[in-house]
């Protein structure tokens, strides 16, 4: 049923192509993974085809789409408890209400095909006004953003496509220089409404954001199941940020940076809600558990720097600190864990930094490595990458993923030390 | 006696209109500044890169420029791969933003990615958009007159300002008598005026719109042994761009 909706969408685009002077483009993408698991080397394999569709219907108006297929082979089931050491394991209930064996913490890669993005541009000479699933990515960071409350990078792959939100964007220029960006992301309750409100503007070479952004964020307690729900018990709560980034050039060398002063409002139903769901939990185990800590206050820092030298090579640098995350990694809990794989903090560790060297080998290949510093739990992993053009229209990346440091730090060593490759084509 | 006055005076005569027809380096290199830098350019450029192996890979690009080449874009047609990608340059590219579709992220870019090859091909971003370069980062002097590609030339030799940061030490350039194209310019290494890194030649020169413009231009690498020939599939000069056009609004069109 599922492929006769494909080659439907897929006709439908065709038809409307003829008729309309409509562009269509996009990729495919075969990518395989692998990671050494508990002495296993482990296998996932990807295929995507990603279908944009481009219309121009007008001189003010212009829609864009695009559509993904993804199907997976090999290992689709990971359990994140392989991953994380037993002292951090330990705290995830194994058991449910009923006393049964339970493993909620399988994460499954699915078989997905779905409308990434599909919206409408609606131009003028005083605004621009985007409606519909859309992407959209703030900051200035290259492998952190704080700013971007939309999306989390992977810091493998950090410029790796983000997927569409559903948005209303209104983009205001103000001279040549200066702009405004309002965003109204709606929920279940206009109360809640996700909203962004961005000025930036241009002085003395460098760009300037200044930001005011009200989300709904949740956290979640992954040590409590619903077993009817099938979802973990999230607490949901307000994040109001202010921030501010730039990007421009001291002495030749680029500079940037993105701050964000977070506060996260927890109404006190949700508190009294969470009260009574962990109070089950501390019934069911002998566990000594302790409530989950939502954050009230920190802030998210971001510093970084980059350079080009005469024979071509490119190296740069980035500091990113997260005052939400910890700095002892003896304290990083379950949740700490969870929190992270859940993109609800874009760290597990309060200071890292992130050094990047990419060098044009020949003209169609380029090498380079990524490692990135946990200075707080001083660990570390390396990542070699390259990137070859094979033909026209065809890349492949290889990447690979070493973890160096000790159990229970960020980039342990069980976390998966493996690699990746991938072949792009492009039509 | 009134012979070798007459023979002085008529030598000082024929030597002072030889001289006043003659440009001094300065004045050449003025008119090769204004005319590559017309008041608006826009372009449709095919680029082939021949890579080392042999290997060709082709681009094509939009590109337009206002204000005597002190604002450019350019936008990738082709192929697939970096369709719609996009470059902004300011204030003589002091100023640049890249545009990735993908991710539908702007990027500043320090001064420093000029250096950067523009997709893999021997030209570099500072080739493509460095305005006025040729007259605020360089002294010129003529170094004699000679043919070069089958044109009278002037064989000009800049040299780089003290305290400049532009990519190149020196550079030798032969303008056409004629027209002030310039046919042939060699760079040479930012930190070894001896070193040779690339030689420019452009190629069926025409004059288009009343500007004489090198239909085909080609980058040999001297280094590499690699060759970037750019060829100019449409170009109109001294049309109306609009300003919006060259802010980050008009990148992400």
């Amino acid at each position: 049923m599922k492929k006769l909706i494909i080659i439907l969408i897929l006709c439908f685009f065709s038809a409307v192509s003829w008729s309309q002077e409509i562009e269509i483009f996009g990729y495919f993408e075969s990518q395989l993974m692998g990671a050494n698991i508990n002495n296993e080397f482990m296998q996932l394999a990807s295929n995507k085809l990603r279908v944009d569709m481009q219309l121009q219907a007008s001189g003010n108006v212009s829609f864009g789409a695009n559509f993904d297929y993804i199907t997976y082979h090999g290992k689709t089931k990971w359990n994140i408890l392989e991953f994380l050491p037993e002292s951090v394991t330990a705290e995830a209930p194994t058991l449910n209400y009923l006393g049964y064996e339970i493993n909620p913490y399988i994460l499954p890669y699915e078989n997905r095909n779905f409308l990434d993005n599909a919206f409408v541009k609606l131009s003028f000479k005083f605004a621009d006004f985007t409606v519909g699933k859309q992407q959209l990515s703030m900051g200035t960071g290259y492998v952190w953003n704080p700013t971007d409350v939309f999306n989390k990078k992977d810091v493998i792959d950090p410029t790796y496509e983000q997927p569409g939100h559903n948005a209303v964007r209104v983009d205001l220029p103000i001279k040549n220089d200066f702009g405004l960006t309002a965003i109204y992301a709606p929920t279940e309750d206009w109360k809640n409404t996700d909203v962004l409100l961005k000025l930036k503007g241009h002085l003395l070479h460098f760009d300037f954001s200044l930001l005011a952004i009200q989300k709904n964020w949740s956290f979640t307690d992954s040590r409590i199941f619903d077993p009817i729900g099938l979802d973990f018990f999230k607490v949901n709560t307000k994040r109001q940020i202010l921030g501010a980034d730039f990007a421009g050039e001291l002495f030749g060398v680029g500079v940037w940076g993105e701050y964000t002063y977070n506060e996260v409002k927890t109404k006190e139903n949700e508190k009294i809600k969470y009260d009574e769901a962990f109070s089950v939990l501390g019934l069911m185990s002998q566990y000594p558990y302790q409530p989950m800590n939502v954050p009230q206050e920190y802030y998210e820092l971001v510093l970084g720097m980059d350079y080009t030298f005469d024979f071509q090579t490119y190296i740069m640098c980035e500091f990113y600190r997260n005052t939400s995350a910890k700095q002892d990694h003896q304290k990083y809990n379950f949740n700490n864990w969870m929190h992270y794989f859940l993109a609800e903090k874009k760290s597990i560790a309060q200071d890292q930094v992130y050094f990047f060297v990419q060098h044009p080998l020949t003209d169609l290949i380029n090498i380079g490595s990524s490692y990135i510093f946990s200075i707080s739990d001083n660990s570390s992993a390396i990542i070699p990458m390259l990137t070859y053009n094979v033909f026209e229209n065809v890349d492949l990346s290889v990447f690979g993923n070493i973890y160096l440091g000790k159990e229970k730090t960020a980039y342990a060593s069980n976390l998966g030390n493996g690699g990746m490759a991938r072949m792009r084509v492009y039509f | 006696m009134k012979k070798p006055i007459i023979f002085i005076l008529f030598t000082f005569i024929i030597v002072n209109f030889v001289f006043a027809q003659q440009p001094t380096a300065e004045e050449i290199v003025s008119k090769v500044n204004d005319l590559m830098n017309q008041k608006t350019v826009y372009g449709k450029m095919k680029m082939t890169i021949v890579t080392t192996s042999g290997k060709t890979r082709t681009f094509e690009y939009d590109s337009w420029s206002k204000g005597n080449g002190e604002k450019n874009l350019i936008r990738y047609t082709k192929p697939a791969r970096v369709k719609g990608q996009a470059i902004l340059m300011l204030n003589n590219a002091d100023d640049i933003w890249a545009y990735f579709p993908r991710t539908k992220r702007v990027r500043k870019l320090a001064t420093h990615a000029k250096k950067q090859k523009m997709q893999g091909s021997d030209f570099s971003y500072a080739d493509m958009g460095s305005g006025d370069s040729f007259i605020n980062d360089y002294s010129a002097k003529i170094i004699k007159e000679e043919k070069k590609e089958k044109y009278d030339c002037f064989k000009l030799e800049l040299i780089r300002k003290k305290d400049i940061d532009s990519p190149y030490s020196k550079m030798i350039i032969w303008v056409i008598k004629e027209n002030y194209v310039p046919v042939v310019i060699d760079y040479y290494d930012e930190k070894n005026p001896d070193r040779l890194l690339k030689t420019l030649v452009q190629y069926d020169i025409q004059v288009i719109d009343g500007v004489p413009t090198g239909k085909k231009m080609v980058m040999y690498n001297k280094q590499d042994n690699t060759e970037t020939s750019m060829e100019m599939i449409e170009v109109k000069y001294n049309e109306e761009l609009r300003d919006d056009m060259f802010t980050e609004r008009g990148l992400k069109k």
